[in-house]
């Protein structure tokens, strides 16, 4: 049943503040050895954004000097990053990665919250076979279906354009899941008012359930954006021209066109990184509680 | 949990008329496949029809080219299951997945461990255990190729300031993969970490008080208490993680190109290559459901297995 | 999940870590927006072009784009460079049944064979080229039949680039091995030429001949093909029937090439960079290479000449690839789009010394019959290859980059590296070979 309550997030609204867990608890023993443990991993997992970062603010010869050291004999300078946006497309593509990712994160929540409401609330025929169906294909990896979706974008004149992005990345049935499981936990009293009141169930889902299902609605959204910005496979395959690219595609073209540029590809990479990190840093939180809520039902 | 109250309101309803039954389940039924039908457009245009079409391309000649449409069987089936270059990238898949669950369960495990005894500085540490995995593959593949670097690179650098010999990380057959598998550590542990780290806190106090006070230790409160009531947690874990490895394409494709000598290639990119490289698209579909049929194995095995251990 | 919450108190260090991030990211976004409104402008056409060319070659291609832009007001090209190889030809294709592909894109002659008959690539119409003084009788006749699919012109050729023999005519002039003109006296058996390298050696003390070849099946097949023509045989790829090959000339040329690596004539193992590094420090006398790699051996300032690989099997021949334009399908052709890609590559091939610069030899007659191109040296101690030249056999897998070669490395390093008999690696790669034509031709 643990793994349940992961997937199935405490909704905010409605559970007390009271305090059942004790995290910090004391233990005297050894505490030093954790943190110690725990900074060396840490370490260990920041060398190679300090890594990247020093190189990417090296110039070409200090980086591609034999002498690998983490003070460049000539001194740090930002030539790397003035010539990738200078030569580079990296301001375009974060935008097409940006309009993209975000075209896929409200139309998945949409058409997702919808779906999970009716699975949730509603009974109609055939209701079963649909669910049943749903949590099927959560098994479905996306790789298998890139070769029939590739030739379907060719049929549809869709390849090399946003649609091709955006259209098959907003299936997410494990997300229907989630919602539905959040919406589940909604007492019902809450909408028999307004169904008395003769309330549609548009009106019903627009103004009681999808208010009550902000913290729910909000995870999602950070998933499904998270993974359609980061996602590579699929954009490699279904866009070619350099204007459309996303970032992670047109990061691997700039690498070729570089050949042994360290310094510039340590830069493109790391203004690749930056947004999500940036944003991250601001709602920690929430990426967090987003990520373990739909994490163990999400990938 | 939940599905005592959602089978009980419409069984109340059943003491009203019976005229009014009929309307409102002929209302139900509009409504509810009105809301599910934008989700269900997608669904069958993006995944269902691919997934049958898919099918049916893998018994045809397809190529890229639009060349040879003619139906041929199981032609291709047969073809691939001789194929040795086809089992050689369904091994590497397997050996990959097998080489990288393992750390990143288990590390995942010890970082959360070391944090839920309560450091200070939380958000520091989730931060820096966290982060790569908002990173993109291709950012990922360009920072590790770089520190991978046989001359320049920071990692043999380190090695040999340590006296230790240089390694050809990314072109040694028999290192390359364990250097993906590195990689890949470094960049997705973090998601496991979260997930143990959000079941641990999970984990009621009292169970621990009451250890407490029996004399137990941090090591066997550790042992007696967090890894049991983690095992549901950690069965699904390995199942996700299973699942997300099987998938290997990214960090491959980008480091290595599945060489040096086809020793990485995984299938997935095995599948791409004889679809778009080689314009054999019924060939690489039917490659496409032998693996999604291993898939298929895979996570009903496990499911049972979780199921045994859950029961 | 409330314990995850950031304990208290530790907000102010957080808080400055964010400032200076947030700092950071309106910098970046300024310089995202400006990025995105400049290039709104439709009286001019953009031409997408692909190509392949990295290193030297690509700055010099950088160059001859850059002049056609300034020439050519009405149209702005701009190029995307992909990797060069698999990645290249895959995304090519792929671009191309996608019905978007770029509106001209680089192509060795030798992969037309896979795009040509598919309908990923368009015939070019020579009426509209001739308009912009470009005809067939501009072309060498070698290259002019190869740029040929089924009786259409599918690609115009830039430049054929053989594979080639440099010498370091300081080491030949010591080892007595240059004639009166001052050029290498090129050997004409085996025999004759293991004893040129060995000459060579004891000049140099460490070997004769540089060739690195490890990991690189392009290296491997180059010059292997080189021997094999040499020896007047034939071979042909024809899907549904076994190779057509000459398979004791195979042998032969396998086996000399391994009696290279004996650690006198040449070093026993070594990468591409690895053999060219060498020759320009002086440890060797020859250096087996494509021509590509002048501009490089030119900067390592050391006294050296060029010529074709001596003919050692009575019948001169030199592996040989060309650059070459192709026009990519369009789902909707631009009428304007077009034209301007016709004059662009005019323009290119009429600037094309530039492109000799870089070890090419240009396709366009006139740039070879001119007077510059006589006078560049030592391309013109090698532009005989253009009629000599030897392309792949042809057939949709095979060409330049493709995974045909890489095939020939996995099944003929380890018979270069002395631990497999020629015939065995041999058999085995025409094993493959036959394997591949067996399957369904997809093209």
């Amino acid at each position: 049943m643990a793994t349940q309550s992961l997937t199935l997030p405490v909704p905010e609204a409605t559970a007390p503040p009271a305090k059942v867990q004790q995290p910090r608890r004391k233990f005297p023993v050894g505490k030093t050895a954790v943190t110690t443990a725990a900074a060396v991993l840490a370490v260990l997992w920041l060398i190679p954004f300090a890594w990247a970062t020093v190189t990417a603010f090296k110039s070409e010869t200090d980086a591609a000097s034999p002498k690998v050291s983490w003070v460049p004999p000539s001194g740090f300078t930002v030539d790397a990053f003035a010539k990738v946006f200078q030569d580079g497309n990296i301001p375009l593509w974060t935008w097409n990665s940006l309009y993209t990712s975000a075209a896929i994160t409200v139309i998945t929540l949409v058409i997702s919250a919808l779906v999970a409401y009716a699975l949730s609330r509603i009974d109609f025929r055939g209701k079963k076979i649909l669910m049943t169906v749903i949590i099927a294909s959560i098994i479905i990896p996306p790789p298998v279906l890139m070769i029939p979706l590739f030739y379907q974008m060719v049929g549809l004149r869709m390849i090399d354009t946003p649609w091709a992005i955006i259209l098959p990345q907003v299936i997410h049935p494990a997300m229907v899941f989630v919602l539905k499981k959040f919406f589940d936990q909604i007492p019902r009293e809450l909408e028999e008012a307004a169904v008395m009141d003769g309330a549609t169930r548009m009106r019903i889902f627009a103004q009681i359930i999808l208010p009550l299902s902000r913290p729910i609605l909000a995870a999602v959204a950070i998933f499904v954006f998270i993974s359609a910005w980061n996602n590579f496979l699929w954009p490699f395959i279904s866009t070619n021209d350099g204007s459309i690219l996303t970032l992670p595609v047109g990061l691997q073209t700039i690498k070729s066109a570089y050949g042994i540029q360290y310094a510039q590809n340590m830069a493109s990479a790391l203004l690749a990184a930056l947004p999500l990190i940036l944003v991250f840093l601001f709602f920690q939180r929430q990426i967090i509680k987003g990520v373990a809520t739909t994490g163990l039902a999400g990938t | 949990m939940s599905s005592p109250t959602t089978t009980a309101t419409p069984r109340s309803s059943a003491i009203a008329p019976p005229a009014r039954i009929i309307s409102r389940r002929r209302r139900d039924n509009i409504n509810g496949w009105a809301f599910a039908a934008p989700f269900l457009a997608f669904f069958l245009v993006f995944l269902v029809w691919p997934l049958l079409y898919g099918f049916f391309m893998s018994m045809t000649g397809k190529s890229l080219t639009g060349a040879n449409d003619s139906l041929i069987g199981f032609a291709n089936y047969a073809e691939a299951l001789a194929d040795s270059d086809m089992w050689r990238s369904l091994g590497n898949t397997l050996y990959f997945t097998v080489i990288s669950t393992v750390p990143l369960v288990l590390v995942a495990l010890v970082m959360a461990a070391l944090l839920n005894v309560g450091l200070p500085a939380q958000w520091l540490w989730r931060l820096s255990y966290f982060a790569p995995y908002l990173l993109a593959s291709t950012v990922v593949s360009l920072f590790f190729t770089w520190m991978y670097n046989p001359q320049l690179g920071l990692i043999n650098d380190s090695l040999s300031k340590i006296g230790l010999p240089k390694v050809a990380w990314l072109n040694d057959p028999n290192v390359a993969m364990w250097a993906i598998v590195i990689a890949t550590l470094w960049w997705t542990v973090g998601f496991n970490f979260l997930l143990y780290l959000a079941a641990m806190q999970n984990i009621p106090a009292q169970h621990y008080e009451a250890a407490s006070l029996d004399g137990a230790g941090a090591w066997r409160q550790f042992f007696s208490i967090t890894l049991p009531q983690l095992a549901p947690t950690t069965v699904m874990i390995v199942l996700l993680q299973v699942l997300a490895s099987l998938k290997i394409f990214d960090q491959v494709y980008q480091m290595t190109a599945g060489g040096p000598s086809g020793s990485t290639r995984p299938v997935v990119q095995y599948i791409f290559e004889t679809g778009f490289t080689g314009y054999r698209l019924g060939y690489s579909a039917a490659i496409s459901y032998i693996f999604f049929g291993l898939i298929v194995i895979v996570s009903v095995l496990q499911f049972f297995i979780a199921r045994r251990r859950s029961a | 999940m409330r314990q995850l919450d950031i304990p208290t108190g530790k907000h102010v260090s957080r808080r400055q870590l964010l400032a200076g991030s947030a700092a950071l990211g309106s910098m970046i976004l300024a310089t995202g927006l400006t990025g995105c409104g400049g290039t709104a402008n439709a009286a001019v056409h953009d031409i997408a072009f692909w190509h392949l060319l990295s290193g030297g070659d690509g700055v010099k291609m950088q160059a001859l784009i850059s002049a056609a832009n300034k020439m050519t007001p009405g149209a702005v090209v701009h190029p995307t460079v992909l990797a060069w190889g698999p990645p290249y030809y895959t995304k090519l294709a792929m671009a191309s049944a996608g019905g978007r592909p770029p509106e001209l894109a680089i192509m060795h002659a030798s992969r037309v064979p896979g795009y040509a008959p598919g309908g990923l690539i368009d015939p070019w119409d020579m009426g509209l080229l001739a308009e912009h003084g470009v005809t067939a009788a501009d072309f060498a006749p070698r290259i002019w039949e190869k740029s040929q699919h089924n009786g259409q012109p599918f690609s115009i050729a830039l430049d054929s680039h053989p594979f080639v023999m440099f010498y370091n005519t300081e080491v030949a002039a010591i080892a007595g091995m240059l004639g009166a003109d001052g050029q290498l006296q090129a050997p004409a058996s085996p025999q004759e030429f293991l004893e040129t390298a060995r000459e060579m050696q004891k000049v140099t003390q460490a070997h004769g001949l540089s060739f690195g070849y490890l990991g690189s099946g392009s290296q491997m097949w180059r010059l292997f093909y080189t021997l094999y023509k040499q020896h007047g045989a034939a071979m042909e790829l024809t899907p549904g029937q076994p190779m057509k090959v000459d398979r004791d000339a195979a042998i032969e040329s396998l086996e000399f090439m391994a009696s290279l690596f004996d650690d006198t004539v040449a070093a026993k193992s070594g990468d591409i960079s690895t053999g060219i590094a060498e020759f320009a420090r002086g440890d060797s006398g020859m250096l087996f290479s494509g021509v590509w790699e002048l501009p490089t051996l030119q900067k390592a300032g050391l006294p050296f000449d060029a010529a074709t690989i001596p003919t050692l099997y009575g019948t001169p021949a030199a592996y040989a690839d060309s650059h070459s334009f192709v026009l990519p399908r369009q789902l909707n052709v631009d009428d304007g789009k077009r034209r301007a890609v016709y004059k662009f590559v005019s323009d290119v091939l009429k600037g094309s010394l530039s492109w000799a610069q870089a070890g090419h030899i240009p396709a366009y007659q006139p740039v070879v019959q001119s007077q510059e191109y006589q006078e560049l040296t030592p391309q013109i101690h090698y532009a005989n290859a253009a009629d000599i030249i030897a392309y792949d056999p042809e057939s949709w897998f095979s060409g330049s980059g493709s995974d045909w070669q890489t095939f020939f490395a996995e099944h003929v390093q380890n018979v270069l590296l002395g631990r497999d008999k020629a015939s065995d690696g041999w058999d085995a790669f025409e094993h493959r070979t036959n394997t591949l034509l067996s399957r369904p031709n997809p093209v």
